[in-house]
């Protein structure tokens, strides 16, 4: 039976804006379990985005509990959750977020040197990972800006996924990437899912959302719904799609 | 029009955005106009206000002393006649170079007096009294004494103190009438000209007859600046017959001048100094802050160009900026210096000794203000320009940020150890520029700061540094022997008391003419130097034969003299050889020093027996201490019993004591060498002789050379330890803004870098370790640097070599550098606000 990875109690979260609170994020109780592919939905404003950051330690909530498997992470200072999060979190953002300064695998060592010191065999690492995710040995050396927008957003990934972390989190990482680039980068998640990983990830893609085993729907600041698939490939396409399009409609997406 | 207001909305839009930025360069504008104008105004006003004061005595412009006994009415003849002099003041002056005298506050200093009468003083000059004790209380007074308005100003006497000469142990009360305007002699380098009554100086005229305490005749004219002093010496000397090698003194109104402006003119070159560097690290700012913000607003140039605005006018919007931080800098710099007048003239005034009358010059200021104001505008216009580069496409595109493909430097592939220091100076080369701003910065403000850090541990113990300087052993007691005596039986008798740790045989320093030469050379005699501890050449050795002699490097510089040539020497018509074997650097006699052999000193001076023992004392014992261990084993001084009155006792003790009297008389003041007595009274026969005399003076130079340098010492320590204040301020607020600047450009990596995982003290650390190379590269550099300036310093100032220590450039290095990292860490504090959502929800 699988274990619980992530856990919330009450999370509430606010922001104030110019004297008036906006709360986002409203008691919400939530358990992730250790393989789960989770994505979050919901319509634009429902807290996606805040959610995830929350429970990455990316954020501190307002209130309530985030629990890491067994330790609490939300009464963290912003060191803290630096260093929790270097050694437990991997990130994949929409806009990718390379370091414009560094080459390939420097943007890769970079996340990697601040938790593990043997260099040579993170270097070996890391080109491995590099060419798995479909780059070539001569795209290593190369700049963020000499690279397409898919080939940027695989160094991105290799990037979250170098230190092993617990929890793979991703914020609509197809966000900006045309349909072909799209999908060798969800077909990448597939593959990491599949290896074991954790995967929590924010879209309003529903040929994203398929990707993963457990949809979650998110509405003003609570889980409307919650809908379950086993995971991707082990199931007809067509069948999956109908059933994620029903409940995503039934959500009133 | 309208466009004009959307310019100069932008312009206080970025200043608004980048206070601190702003401040910084509202600070470093104003400290150097500050600084600058300081210089300006005050380099002009030193030269006025001696000149203003001389003029306001009414003083002649030179007065030459003869010394008594080889003057010849010839020479006041030369001067009416062959150099058409009209008027001309022969007048009596008593010298006393080294003076013991007591302090109104008890300390015992040493200064270089001629005294005067009011006669006198009254025919050289006008005798233009300041402040006074009413006239009334002043008649009462029965030993009165003038002082110059230095003793007033500098030294804080005040009329009615008790100042108290020492002459051989006797103390020579005198109440302090007041004080007075001296044109010449008025300065602790030279000599310090005080009025005294004709019957104190008729006392004194009598007890003056060593070679430092004497009687001079003096001839007072107004022979202007350029007044051939040398030929008219050696017209003097051809038509008298006399040797005056050593005889005359020359005060003038040019050295007075030099020597009285010489430290204030030290305090503005340096002010000067800090001033470039301000200069410098405020358009060092001034460029990284441009840069910044064209490369912060790029897309915003892009929009404005897209828009219609032209590349000039955007450069405009960023001139514009500068012309009012560096404007409202400069215009802040002016006034600070114009309100600062009176202070800055009381620094004058403590420096000159004289009375200063303080007026603003907000002309002047103005002058420093226009090309500082320019230095600005053209520094931000050539950089502002750079706006031209970049058409709407790249600036949209965020120019050149997009477009990097330069060599992976320090590539992490082969990282080891701390990743956040790797990660530094991969950063550091990807912002080179800046680096190499903060280069030169830190290497201007690196350089004044350990220049500071060198003198004021130079003057921490006031003149002791000082002592080094003068390549002598000037930390000894001179113990002048009466003639007849055998220096080398004195020299162990003194080296056997306790309070002696060592005893050298010297002669007193005579001066000696040189072939060709203007200027005497003041000798310094040992039987063998390695026995001396302070005298260390800069080049070559010291003499050993008798036809050697080492010469002061100033001298040998002028005369483009060195080691290998050789000098002749004159003395009564007899011409010596020397070679010259070693230069050394010293501030004695103004660097023109010959140090010469006991066996090359007679050579040119075979008749000399002017011996002097060089006590150099034990540990912890005073100069007072040993005087009157000396006394209790030599009985005194010849001139102190000389001049003893009053002995009290029986009456064989009043003979004995009368007996004494007369024989120190007969031996200080006539050169008697041997003195035998005997009184018959009844049948009793009272008899003594000479033999227990064999002392004529004691001296102390270290007393002397505290009273002539202290106040520089203090005012120095004082002036650098501020400098090394506002160097650490101006250090601080570039790092700082650097620091902050970085972080605001670097937000994006900064916040992706947080994303991984690393914390806001790494990121810190990261910022803080960046520019560490280049810092400590810099004050390697700085070091160097300071070095040669300090050496150039002394060398130029006082003909002198300066050692640096190096233990010290090595702490401030060390400290400096860790107060770097300090600020650059605190500066880029900054990161800590950067939230990674802001950054993903941006």
């Amino acid at each position: 039976m699988a274990s619980s990875i992530l856990r919330t109690e009450k999370l509430c979260k606010s922001f104030s804006n110019i004297g008036v609170q906006q709360h986002v994020i409203k008691n919400l109780d939530l358990e992730i379990q250790t393989g789960d592919f989770t994505v979050i939905m919901g319509s634009s404003g429902s807290g996606k985005s805040t959610l995830l950051y929350a429970l990455s330690g990316m954020d501190k909530p307002t209130m309530g509990k985030v629990f890491f498997a067994d330790t609490q992470i939300q009464d963290f200072s912003n060191d803290e959750l630096a260093v929790f999060r270097r050694g437990n979190c991997g990130f994949v953002f929409q806009s990718v977020y390379l370091l414009e300064n560094q080459t390939v695998l420097d943007n890769v060592l970079t996340g990697a040197l601040i938790v593990q010191k043997n260099t040579p065999a993170l270097v070996k690492k890391a080109q491995e990972l590099l060419l798995q995710v479909g780059l070539h040995e001569e795209d290593f050396q190369k700049y963020p800006n000499q690279l397409s927008g898919g080939e940027a957003q695989r160094v991105g990934i290799v990037r979250a996924i170098i230190n092993d972390p617990k929890i793979l989190f991703a914020d609509e990482p197809t966000g900006q990437l045309n349909s072909s680039s799209s999908r060798d980068v969800l077909d990448i998640f597939t593959k990491i899912h599949q290896s074991g990983q954790s995967i929590i990830m924010v879209t309003h893609d529903l040929k994203t959302a398929l990707r993963g085993t457990r949809v979650l729907y998110l509405r003003d600041g609570g889980i409307e719904g919650e809908y379950k698939m086993c995971a991707y490939g082990e199931d007809d396409l067509k069948t999956r799609r109908a059933g994620l399009q029903k409940f995503l409609d039934e959500m009133g997406w | 029009m309208v466009t004009d207001m959307k310019i100069l909305r932008l312009s206080l839009f970025n200043l608004k955005k980048n206070k601190r930025e702003a401040l910084a360069i509202v600070f470093l504008t104003a400290v150097t106009t500050l600084m600058l104008s300081v210089v300006a105004v005050n380099s002009i006003k030193t030269g006025n206000a001696f000149y203003d004061s001389f003029k306001a005595s009414g003083s002649f412009d030179r007065i030459i002393l003869f010394e008594e006994g080889t003057y010849h009415d010839d020479f006041y003849d030369i001067l009416k006649d062959e150099y058409g002099i009209g008027e001309i003041m022969e007048d009596r002056y008593l010298v006393s170079a080294s003076t013991d005298v007591i302090e109104p506050d008890g300390n015992t200093l040493s200064y270089n007096l001629l005294f005067v009468t009011e006669k006198t003083e009254r025919r050289i000059e006008d005798f233009v009294k300041a402040e006074q004790l009413p006239e009334d209380e002043i008649a009462n007074l029965e030993h009165p004494i003038w002082m110059p308005e230095n003793f007033s100003i500098v030294k804080k006497y005040r009329p009615g103190d008790v100042f108290t000469v020492v002459q051989n142990g006797k103390k020579y009360p005198f109440t302090v009438a007041g004080f007075y305007n001296s044109g010449l002699a008025s300065s602790d380098q030279l000599f310090f000209k005080c009025i005294i009554p004709d019957s104190d100086f008729a006392l004194f005229s009598m007890l003056f007859h060593t070679s430092f305490s004497n009687t001079w005749t003096g001839l007072a004219f107004d022979g202007g600046e350029d007044f051939p002093y040398r030929a008219y010496m050696d017209r003097c000397m051809e038509v008298s017959g006399e040797n005056l090698r050593s005889d005359y003194n020359d005060f003038n109104i040019r050295s007075e001048h030099n020597i009285e402006v010489q430290f204030l003119n030290i305090f503005l070159y340096l002010i000067a100094f800090l001033g470039m560097v301000t200069m410098a690290s405020a358009l060092f700012m001034i460029r990284h802050k441009i840069s910044n913000d064209i490369e912060d607003q790029m897309q915003q140039i892009g929009v404005l160009e897209a828009l219609g605005y032209r590349s000039g006018e955007i450069s405009a919007a960023y001139l514009f900026e500068y012309v009012i931080s560096g404007g409202a800098g400069a215009l802040l710099g002016g006034i600070l210096s114009l309100l600062m007048t009176p202070l800055m003239d009381y620094g004058i005034k403590m420096l000159l000794g004289r009375e200063v009358s303080g007026k603003a010059q907000p002309l002047l200021v103005i002058l420093v203000m226009i090309p500082v104001m320019l230095l600005v505008i053209l520094f931000a216009l050539q950089k502002a320009k750079t706006v031209k580069k970049y058409p709407p496409v790249v600036a949209l595109r965020r120019g050149i940020r997009t477009h990097h493909f330069g060599k992976n430097l320090f590539p992490l592939t082969s990282a080891k150890g701390n990743i956040n220091i790797r990660l530094a100076w991969k950063g550091l080369f990807h912002d080179i520029r800046s680096a190499a701003g903060i280069g030169i910065c830190v290497i201007l403000s690196g350089t004044a700061l350990l220049f500071s850090v060198v003198t004021f541990m130079f003057f921490k113990d006031g003149t002791k540094g000082l002592e080094s300087m003068q390549s002598a052993d000037v930390d000894t007691v001179l113990v002048s022997l009466l003639p007849g005596v055998d220096p080398y039986v004195a020299r162990e008798e003194i080296e056997a008391m306790p309070e002696v740790r060592k005893a050298l045989v010297t002669y007193n320093y005579e001066y000696q003419m040189i072939k060709g030469s203007d200027t005497t050379g003041m000798a310094i005699v040992y039987d063998d130097f390695k026995d001396a501890e302070n005298i260390r050449p800069y080049v070559g050795r010291c003499p050993e034969h008798d036809n050697e002699i080492m010469l002061g490097l100033r001298r040998a510089k002028n005369e483009n003299l060195n080691v290998g040539d050789s000098i002749i020497l004159t003395n009564d018509g007899m011409e010596k050889d020397y070679i010259i074997t070693g230069l050394v650097g010293s501030m004695m006699n103004g660097g023109s020093i010959l140090y010469l052999t006991s066996d090359g000193y007679r050579r040119i001076d075979p008749t000399s027996r002017s011996y002097v023992i060089s006590a150099y004392l034990a540990d912890g014992v005073s100069d007072e201490a040993f005087e009157e261990a000396m006394n209790a084993r030599f009985g005194g001084t010849a001139k102190d019993l000389s001049t003893r009155s009053g002995a009290g006792g029986s009456l064989e003790d009043q003979i004995h004591a009368t007996a004494e009297e007369k024989i120190a008389a007969l031996m200080s003041q006539y050169g008697v060498t041997n003195v035998d007595y005997a009184i018959r009274i009844g049948d009793r026969m009272i008899s003594g002789n000479s033999r227990n005399f064999i002392i004529r003076e004691i001296r102390s130079w270290r007393g002397n050379i505290k009273a002539q340098m202290e106040p520089m010492a203090n005012l120095t320590k004082r002036f650098t330890l501020l400098a090394m204040v506002l160097i650490a301020l101006i250090v601080a607020v570039i790092l700082m803004i650097i620091a902050s600047s970085n972080v605001r450009r670097q937000r994006r990596s900064l916040g992706i870098m947080k994303s991984m995982g690393y914390s806001s003290k790494d990121l810190m650390q990261q910022t803080a370790m960046k520019f560490m190379p280049v810092i400590v590269v810099s004050m390697i550099l700085a070091s160097v640097c300071c070095v040669y300036i300090n050496k150039f310093f002394w060398s130029a100032l006082f003909g002198t070599i300066a050692r640096t220590d190096l233990l010290t450039i090595l702490v401030t290095d060390l400290l400096m550098t860790l107060f770097c990292y300090f600020v650059t860490y605190i500066g880029a504090g900054k990161i800590k606000k950067i939230s990674v959502t802001e950054l993903m929800t941006e």
